[in-house]
């Protein structure tokens, strides 16, 4: 089939008529480009290398402040980076409510990325974003196509997603 | 003639108008009992609260309280509404023809799954009340034995009164009846438009599924002489390894024990019950060994696809929820007969119900009929013993599984399209699994069979464009497996004893015991049910009283340590710290509520009778009680966690728990949210976010774990007992995470809360925070706070 890519991973979580925008690693980078306030959520599913390396570089490389949910806070700690931990559903509760400071307290955030959560809780997390937080977009780059996301990366094989993640932590 | 009732002379006296309901006034009612023709006036008053027997909008104002703490947070499932034929409605930041908006939606989606679910309890409680009272009579009494006065706390809270007999779980039932009725109402299109009073509603349908529950289960406990709160209830066998599949197998599957009791008594009555077997799926099989301890039990809800394929079962007799709807069709092709018996469930099967036995057995032998349809439970038990004695050595020799060998032609057969992987609920290698297969390797079914990591919903085989039984083929490559799942589960021994409760309440309001966990629900676990046990164990190791019902305690009970024992066979079935309580089934969950209610009762002397609020409101601020849920999917677990929650107890669920689409958060970084009245002082002041959510879905077990610890926290903890609840917390959080919890500084109020362990770690964190210590109420409550 040759929308099987954008189909979203489990099929039935489709919602309604509108669905995410399908990227590439590029116009990903984009998006984070234009992002004034951008925050990256690292889910358990990317806790284990080669991933955590991948997520770490991206966190890097574009500065990203990152929140890690159920039990990703120690690998990524570990690895360098200086996450804040919080239940999916806590950190998703606080990015729908506009008065909300974000992580640093500097002011609500702009553009979220997903990397790593379980699907089926991370679409509804998305859902309930796509419904009441009309003040920011969710980009995902897991390998699997979201359609509650206002931005996805399509259905990927492995190699295509590392590939994926690759690129988007080069630096120069 | 026309029987018309004399109309009275006077208008009745209006009992609900608002003038009863000023809180200051008590009424006495004292109960007048006639017994052997005397009337007499009962020794004790009654004390009756503001409250009795509550309409919708009576308990309003403590929803509100509840849900300004406990924001609604929405998932929507969907983005639209297909209710009516205004729509398809796409809500999507837009309201619907009806005027609806998404939040309101979602909220009304939640109502209607409660009431879904309390119907459920209610038709089954209905269904055991009135076959009860047919039977025994509506005076049959409500003993329950020396050590349980409270017999039913929820029914005394809501209802007012005392049950005394089988009349009185009708009268209470129709109760719930009336309420559901109206609560269903509210979810038609163009009745509520707001989504708090929605979830007002949705709290009140829950209360009235505990109402339910309760009754249900004390019928059955009462007439069918079940446990009546026995700790060391006997140990009664589990597990698919443990039947005797050379005997003939008749399989009860579902919730409502009438059928099952009534297949043991006729076994015992012509003297067969060595002869077979008799087992169960889900709660029948836990309330059918509470029944008869010979029952097995085959094990949670996941086994049941599995075990239908695997041909073991002569008979299946399905009753009521949660049974697989196209049970028919999988056993026809096993060629085992199915008898339905409810309403609930009728299979599109002729209704044999007044045929001669024996017709009925021949009818189902010689294949003139599908199935049966058998509303009296006697014949039941007479008809299907009858036809499994018959059709199980014709039975033996007929194929029910693939050979290994043809398991492994098949799986030569898959294209790796990978949709089976896709479908599945939980995303597990099922192509993997059967690309294995193809080589000899089985390894990757048995990875799937094992712990039911595969809860064989049998999505994939739906999918699988070349048609290939998956879950035929797991179930034969867990055939051998299956042999050696040799468990056990402590029979379901009904509710807590009012002496048990004497015993922990002190140390549980001060929190010296850390906490009640409840781990109830159903088998959607995301990672198998082995996670269930190690939750358990985890809890039990650290003294919390662990009480569990239903598919998690058959879970808890699928575990064994090195030494080949099960939890069950390691701690004690008594409620009490290291305890280990299998309370029972579904409807055996009343009893987990019930016991935080006669805590505030029995350890705190609150009076309940109509006095819902004050005995929420102490559970929430002082019973360090927490369910987790961690494979809820069905409506009447959403009824189960909504009731528990208007008493104030909050619930984990798991990660499909986030498809109920509403969760109830708080909000650390919101103080004003946490503002309590001290009742001793009057005093508003700042509180603690203890508990801090009253619903919330975890993404995995570690963070459920982690969760269920904080969520035991409450106001009154003495600084010992907050010392000890802050130690697991912490010990739990280091384990999984790492590091000291950054927000631990919001359950220390003063340096006496530290505890010695981590006292150094701790107060570099007070440091760091700028923490300053606090004033601790003695009675923190909601009550009498804005809005009263």
């Amino acid at each position: 089939m040759a929308n099987e890519r954008v189909i979203p991973w489990q099929p039935t979580v489709i919602a309604g008529p509108k669905q995410a925008l399908l990227v590439t690693p590029e116009t990903a980078e984009l998006m984070i480009k234009k992002a004034k306030r951008p925050l990256f959520i690292l889910g358990p599913l990317v806790k284990e290398d080669p991933l955590r390396t991948y997520a770490t570089k991206i966190a890097e490389k574009w500065n990203l402040p990152v929140v890690t949910t159920a039990d990703a806070y120690k690998p990524f700690y570990e690895k360098g980076l200086n996450p804040t931990a919080y239940g999916v559903v806590e950190i998703v509760n606080l990015l729908k409510d506009p008065e909300w400071q974000g992580v640093d307290g500097k002011g609500q955030h702009d553009l979220v990325i997903f990397l790593g959560c379980i699907y089926y809780i991370g679409s509804q997390g998305l859902s309930s974003l796509k419904h009441y937080a009309p003040h920011l977009k969710t980009l995902t780059i897991c390998k699997f196509f979201h359609s509650n996301a206002d931005a996805s990366f399509p259905n990927l094989k492995d190699e295509e997603w590392f590939k994926y993640l690759e690129k988007m932590g080069e630096v120069g | 003639m026309i029987v018309v009732a004399p109309k009275p002379k006077s208008e009745p006296k209006k009992f609900k108008d608002e003038f009863w309901k000023t809180k200051d006034i008590k009424i006495s009612i004292r109960d007048i009992v006639e017994k052997d023709g005397e009337r007499e006036v009962s020794e004790e008053e009654t004390p009756i609260g503001p409250t009795p027997k509550p309409h919708v909008t009576d308990l309003r104002s403590w929803d509100m309280k509840l849900l300004s703490r406990y924001e609604p947070f929405y998932a929507p499932f969907c983005d639209m509404c297909c209710l009516c034929t205004f729509g398809k409605c796409d809500l999507l930041n837009k309201k619907g023809a009806c005027g609806i908006n998404s939040e309101a939606q979602q909220a009304r989606i939640v109502l209607l799954a409660c009431n879904i679910g309390t119907a459920a309890h209610a038709g089954h409680a209905r269904h055991l009340v009135h076959h009860l009272i047919d039977e025994l009579g509506e005076d049959y009494p409500l003993d329950l034995g020396l050590n349980i006065d409270i017999e039913a706390p929820i029914t005394r809270t809501i209802i007012g009164k005392k049950p005394e007999n089988l009349a009185d779980l009708a009268e209470t039932l129709n109760y719930v009846e009336e309420q559901l009725s109206h609560l269903l109402s509210a979810c038609h299109t163009g009745q509520e438009g707001s989504s708090l009073d929605f979830e007002s509603k949705a709290l009140h349908s829950g209360v009235m599924d505990d109402l339910a529950r309760e009754v249900g289960d004390l019928a059955q406990i009462v007439t069918l002489n079940m446990p009546k709160g026995d700790g060391d209830a006997p140990l009664v066998e589990m597990g698919v390894g443990t039947i005797d599949s050379t005997k003939p197998v008749v399989l009860c599957i579902g919730h409502n024990v009438l059928p099952g009791s009534n297949v043991m008594d006729y076994l015992d009555e012509t003297g067969q019950e060595e002869d077979f077997e008799v087992c169960g799926i889900c709660c029948a099989a836990i309330d059918i060994s509470r029944y008869n301890d010979r029952a097995k039990v085959v094990g949670p809800l996941s086994r049941q696809l599995k075990f239908i394929r695997s041909g073991v079962a002569d008979v299946i007799i399905v009753d009521e929820q949660c049974v697989r709807t196209d049970v028919l069709e999988e056993a026809q092709n096993k060629n085992t007969a199915v008898i339905a018996t409810t309403d609930k469930m009728c299979l599109g099967l002729p209704d044999m119900t007044d045929e001669d036995p024996d017709v009925i057995v021949s009818k189902l032998l010689n294949k003139e009929i599908e199935g049966a349809l058998i509303l009296d439970p006697e014949k039941v038990g007479e008809v299907s013993v009858k036809v499994a004695k018959i059709l199980s050595p014709e039975r033996e020799k007929l194929k029910l599984l693939p050979e290994l060998d043809e398991v492994q032609k098949m799986a030569a057969e898959c294209t790796e399209c990978g949709w089976c992987t896709r479908v599945c609920p939980n995303s597990k290698p099922m192509m993997e699994a059967v690309i294995a297969a193809r080589d000899g390797d089985f390894s990757g079914f048995e990875k799937l069979y094992l712990n039911d990591v595969c809860y064989s919903c049998g999505r994939c085989e739906q999918e699988c464009e070349r048609e290939l039984p998956l879950m035929s083929m797991l179930a034969k490559v867990g055939e051998k497996l299956a042999k050696t799942e040799k468990f056990n589960i402590r029979a379901g021994r009904g509710p807590v004893q009012d002496v048990e409760i004497r015993r922990v309440g002190a140390p549980l309001v001060l929190g010296d015991i850390p906490g009640v966990i409840a781990i109830v629900g159903c088998s959607n676990y995301p990672d198998g049910g082995k996670e269930v046990a190690e939750m358990a164990k985890e809890f039990l190791e650290r003294n919390y009283i662990v009480v569990a019902t239903g598919c998690g305690a058959m879970s808890i009970g699928e575990y064994l340590d090195e030494e080949g024992k099960t939890l069950y066979e390691q701690y004690t079935g008594d409620f009490d710290a290291r305890g280990l309580v299998n309370i029972g089934s579904c409807v055996s969950n009343a009893h987990i509520s019930g016991a935080c209610i006669k805590i505030a009762n029995i350890f705190a002397k609150k009076p309940l009778e109509g006095n819902f609020e004050e005995i929420a409101d102490y559970i929430l601020n002082r019973v360090g009680a927490c369910g987790i849920a961690w494979g809820a999917y069905s409506q009447k677990a959403a009824a189960i966690a909504t009731g528990v929650n208007r008493w104030g107890i909050p619930v984990v669920v798991g990660p499909h728990g986030s498809k109920y689409r509403r969760l109830y958060l708080g909000r650390t970084d919101k103080k004003e949210n946490w503002k309590i009245k001290d009742l001793r002082t009057g005093k508003i002041m700042d509180g603690e976010p203890a508990p801090e959510h009253l619903i919330y879905a975890a993404e995995n077990m570690e963070e459920a774990i982690v969760m269920t610890a904080k969520l035991c926290i409450r106001p009154t903890d003495t600084g010992k007992g907050r010392q000890i609840k802050l130690n697991h917390y912490i010990d739990l959080y280091k384990r999984y995470y790492g590091r000291l919890p950054p927000d631990i500084h919001l359950f220390v109020r003063n340096e006496k809360d530290i505890p010695i362990t981590y006292k150094k770690d701790v107060k570099e964190i007070l440091e760091e925070v700028g923490w300053e210590p606090r004033e601790i109420p003695q009675e923190p409550s909601l009550m009498g706070m804005d809005g009263d």
